[in-house]
């Protein structure tokens, strides 16, 4: 498979998950019997955006403006191309792929920061440096989150941490790191209740504010892709990626993720929105100590476990 | 918030692309002062509709009757804000029309190319079914009316520690904070606010004024629209200040319909500004259990009363027989899910992050502004705090759907009298427990209908001590402790 049919499958992939988190937004807001309007709002959304003017605000920064929702979706695509679907189904299987993944998602926040610092408005500015104090907040503890399973498997290859999971996954035996895992990956989708960035009445959508029409299209797509995609790191790091029994391992992958992601929307559900002094409380105060006894947990489990085996 | 256009989008669009986008309107609501009912109801509705708070992603301009001169630019500006194609829906009677003494525009001299609902006897369905169908054009607006945008001075720079440099934020006037427009003009420091400002009148209809002008029912009716989201309160003052005038007093059963009335008014508006806070806090499960309790309520309220109860507020009796109580055990079984709900938030925790120890209130302060109702109350039973008001609410709700459920047994069908519209000369001062605190009405008369009237006015008072309220707190929780004071803006302006 060459490059450009690589680049086209991930795309449509990561387009296809978007669209697949939008239907489970609305399917667990509306419930299951409104499956069909869950169904067909996301694409009537979209399709209300492509027929919209694309309005660039007075006095914005014009390229930043312009190509924040690109830089987004662009590195949302990037990233995807480490994760594997299935056995042989990913873009590439570099050894460092977590590492990777983890870096290449960083311009996401970016371009976050630029889309409100760019419009010229004080909306968005607050939202920018809302979405900075996100950055701050998550990424540290994901990152020592990620390194229980990449202990464990003895490698930062996607691939082979999915491997290494065949007879038991991560999330049973790393249940903190999983739960950790999963609360940074709701402050970095800017999902409820860490979606103050946005925040809808009070900054009128925030860094998205002066967004409409196609950009503001390509940034909720983004905004859903990046979701489907830290759902889909989830199952590769701790729910045991493709391995399952009877169904083909792709299917069994993408079940997982859609379980994990619609779990997480969820869970948002219980909880009102959270200040961002709160976050960085969260952040600081719980989930760094929390990851860093992780690190040390797993560290005495694999010993113990190596000592067993010798 | 004016922009310039990219692209020619409109003219390529498909025919499938217009029929698929019908499918999910999102739209941007101005409240003029009198949309907070259907509002509400229409954001209970799921599936087809979303309410957005930037009009760059509205497709559609939803505006509630009546519009006043001051609030006309900012609809303008927002609408010009809005991407093509667009659509201004318009609901209610034209302002010009319902209060002749107002300083109130015509939606349509503002936005040429506007579609309007007059009547909505089918509610917020009626409403919904209309924003779906309404279809969307690319239109310009020609003129902007005159816009003197309020300033304020922003404090210089701190240069003792690291430099900072305080930003003006402008929350509204159109907002979700309150029912109706207000501007909060907040002076902050990074995520603190410094200092705090209102801007209120954007909802002034010179009702007052306006009842000194009619005669007859048509005063009550007047008087019923000083709050739109409390009617019964207003009508109630009005009728019993003109008996206060008759020296009539009404039968003790007349007295009792009131009374459950107003509490079932106050009841009803309880648990819809509960739908409005749980939304501002992104809360989705306490949003869902709010409308829980408020689709039953207002079916069980619309039913209790036959006839309606403006139909039988009227002084010195009532012209029909009035059968009630028929939905008193329903209303028995929400007062007890209402206190199951408030057993509930009391011990969540995480609603609590977001809700206590923020806006504090005391009993002194309140009173020394002479503020009544559920914010006292929660001040004097409790901290008085935003999670204060919140359970007192409930409390409230739960107390007076108790109320009315254990007098209804007590109601029998009178034959009534003929109303006496009349206002013989004197004066007469009532009290009125309203949703938001003591509704207090002056009536003057000189034989002639009322020849003044003056209204206190519960939001006002609340409105004065926002400014105090809100310097030193944090700028996401500002949204929360306004919404928490559940201020209704036309009640406020009058």
């Amino acid at each position: 498979m060459n490059g450009f049919s690589v680049a086209l499958l991930v795309f449509s992939g990561l387009l296809f998950g978007a669209y697949s988190i939008a239907v489970l937004e609305q399917l667990i807001t509306l419930g299951l019997r409104h499956l069909g309007v869950a169904l067909v709002s996301p694409l009537a959304e979209a399709a209300a955006l492509l027929r919209q003017e694309n309005l660039v605000p007075r006095g914005a920064d014009s390229l930043l403006f312009r190509s924040s929702p690109f830089v987004a979706l662009t590195a949302v695509a990037l990233a995807a191309l480490v994760i594997p679907l299935g056995p042989g189904l990913f873009g590439f299987d570099p050894s460092i792929g977590l590492f990777y993944f983890i870096v290449v998602l960083g311009p996401f926040v970016i371009a976050m920061m630029n889309a409100g610092w760019s419009q010229n408005a004080k909306e968005g500015l607050f939202g920018a440096f809302r979405a900075a104090a996100h950055l701050l907040s998550y990424e540290v503890p994901l990152g020592f989150a990620a390194i229980g399973p990449v202990m464990a498997a003895e490698s930062l290859s996607t691939v082979r941490i999915i491997e290494a999971q065949a007879g038991l996954w991560y999330g049973v035996w790393q249940p903190l790191g999983f739960a950790i895992y999963l609360v940074s990956a709701l402050f970095m989708t800017y999902r409820r209740p860490f979606d103050i960035p946005q925040a809808g009445s009070e900054l009128e959508g925030g860094v998205l504010a002066e967004y409409a029409g196609p950009r503001l299209l390509l940034f909720s797509a983004a905004l859903r892709a990046i979701f489907f995609l830290l759902s889909a790191m989830g199952v590769v790091l701790f729910l045991g990626g493709w391995h399952g029994p009877l169904l083909p391992g792709s299917i069994w992958f993408l079940a997982k993720t859609f379980a994990l992601a619609a779990f997480l929307l969820w869970i948002g559900r219980f909880l009102p929105r959270l200040r961002h002094d709160q976050m960085l409380s969260l952040a600081w105060k719980g989930l760094l100590p929390a990851s860093l006894i992780n690190v040390a947990l797993v560290g005495i489990l694999i010993l113990i476990r190596q000592g067993g085996g010798s | 918030m004016i922009g310039k256009t990219e692209a020619s989008g409109p003219g390529r669009v498909d025919g499938w692309l217009t029929r698929l986008a019908g499918y999910k309107r999102r739209y941007l609501a101005v409240d003029g002062g009198g949309g907070g009912r259907l509002l509400a109801g229409l954001s209970t509705m799921s599936g087809g509709l979303r309410r957005v708070f930037s009009p760059r992603h509205a497709e559609l301009l939803l505006i509630f009757e009546p519009v006043s001169h001051k609030l006309a630019p900012s609809i303008v500006e927002l609408y010009q804000a809005m991407p093509q194609p667009r659509r201004a829906l318009g609901v209610g009677e034209p302002g010009p029309d319902r209060f002749p003494h107002a300083d109130l525009v015509r939606l349509e001299d503002l936005l040429p190319g506007l579609e309007r609902i007059s009547d909505s006897p089918g509610g917020p369905r009626q409403i919904e079914q209309r924003m779906r169908t309404l279809p969307l054009r690319p239109d310009q607006v020609s003129s902007k009316p005159e816009f003197v945008e309020t300033t304020i001075p922003v404090p210089g720079k701190q240069e003792r520690e690291i430099a900072t440099e305080p930003v003006v934020l402008s929350l509204g006037p159109i907002q979700s904070l309150t029912a109706g427009p207000l501007r909060l003009l907040l002076t902050c420091d990074g995520e603190q606010v410094v200092s705090a400002q209102t801007e209120a009148g954007y909802a002034a209809r010179n009702v007052a004024y306006a009842m000194t002008q009619a005669c007859g029912p048509e005063v009550a009716r007047l008087a019923s629209l000083l709050d739109p989201l409390a009617p019964i309160a207003g009508r109630i003052a009005y009728v019993q200040a003109l008996e206060q005038l008759q020296r009539q007093e009404p039968d003790l059963v007349f007295r009792q319909q009131r009374e459950a009335a107003l509490a079932l008014e106050r009841a009803q508006n309880h648990v819809r500004w509960l739908i409005g806070f749980a939304e501002l806090l992104a809360d989705d499960r306490l949003t869902v259990a709010a409308r829980q309790l408020d689709a039953p309520l207002v079916d069980a309220s619309t039913a209790f009363w036959e006839p309606s109860p403006t139909e039988w507020i009227v002084p010195q009796g009532s012209p029909v027989l009035v059968r009630s109580g028929r939905h008193k055990d329903s209303l028995a079984r929400l007062a007890t899910e209402i206190c199951a709900l408030r057993s509930r938030l009391e011990r969540n925790r995480v609603l609590a992050l977001r809700t206590a120890g923020i806006g504090v209130l005391s009993v002194h302060l309140l009173r020394a502004a002479g503020v009544s109702g559920p914010t006292l109350y929660a001040s004097e039973r409790g901290r008085g705090d935003v999670l204060g008001r919140l359970l007192t609410r409930l409390d409230e709700a739960a107390a007076d759907l108790r109320q009315v459920a254990a007098s209804a047994s007590t109601f029998r069908s009178v034959e009534g009298r003929e109303a006496v519209w009349s206002a013989p000369s004197g004066k007469a001062e009532v009290t009125v427990a309203g949703p938001r605190g003591q509704i207090g009405l002056s009536l003057a008369s000189h034989g002639e209908g009322p020849g003044q009237v003056t209204w206190r006015r519960p939001s006002t008072a609340l409105l004065s001590l926002i400014p105090e309220l809100l310097a030193g707190q944090k700028l996401a929780d500002a949204e929360v402790i306004v919404a928490s004071l559940d201020l209704a803006m036309a009640e406020a302006d009058g």
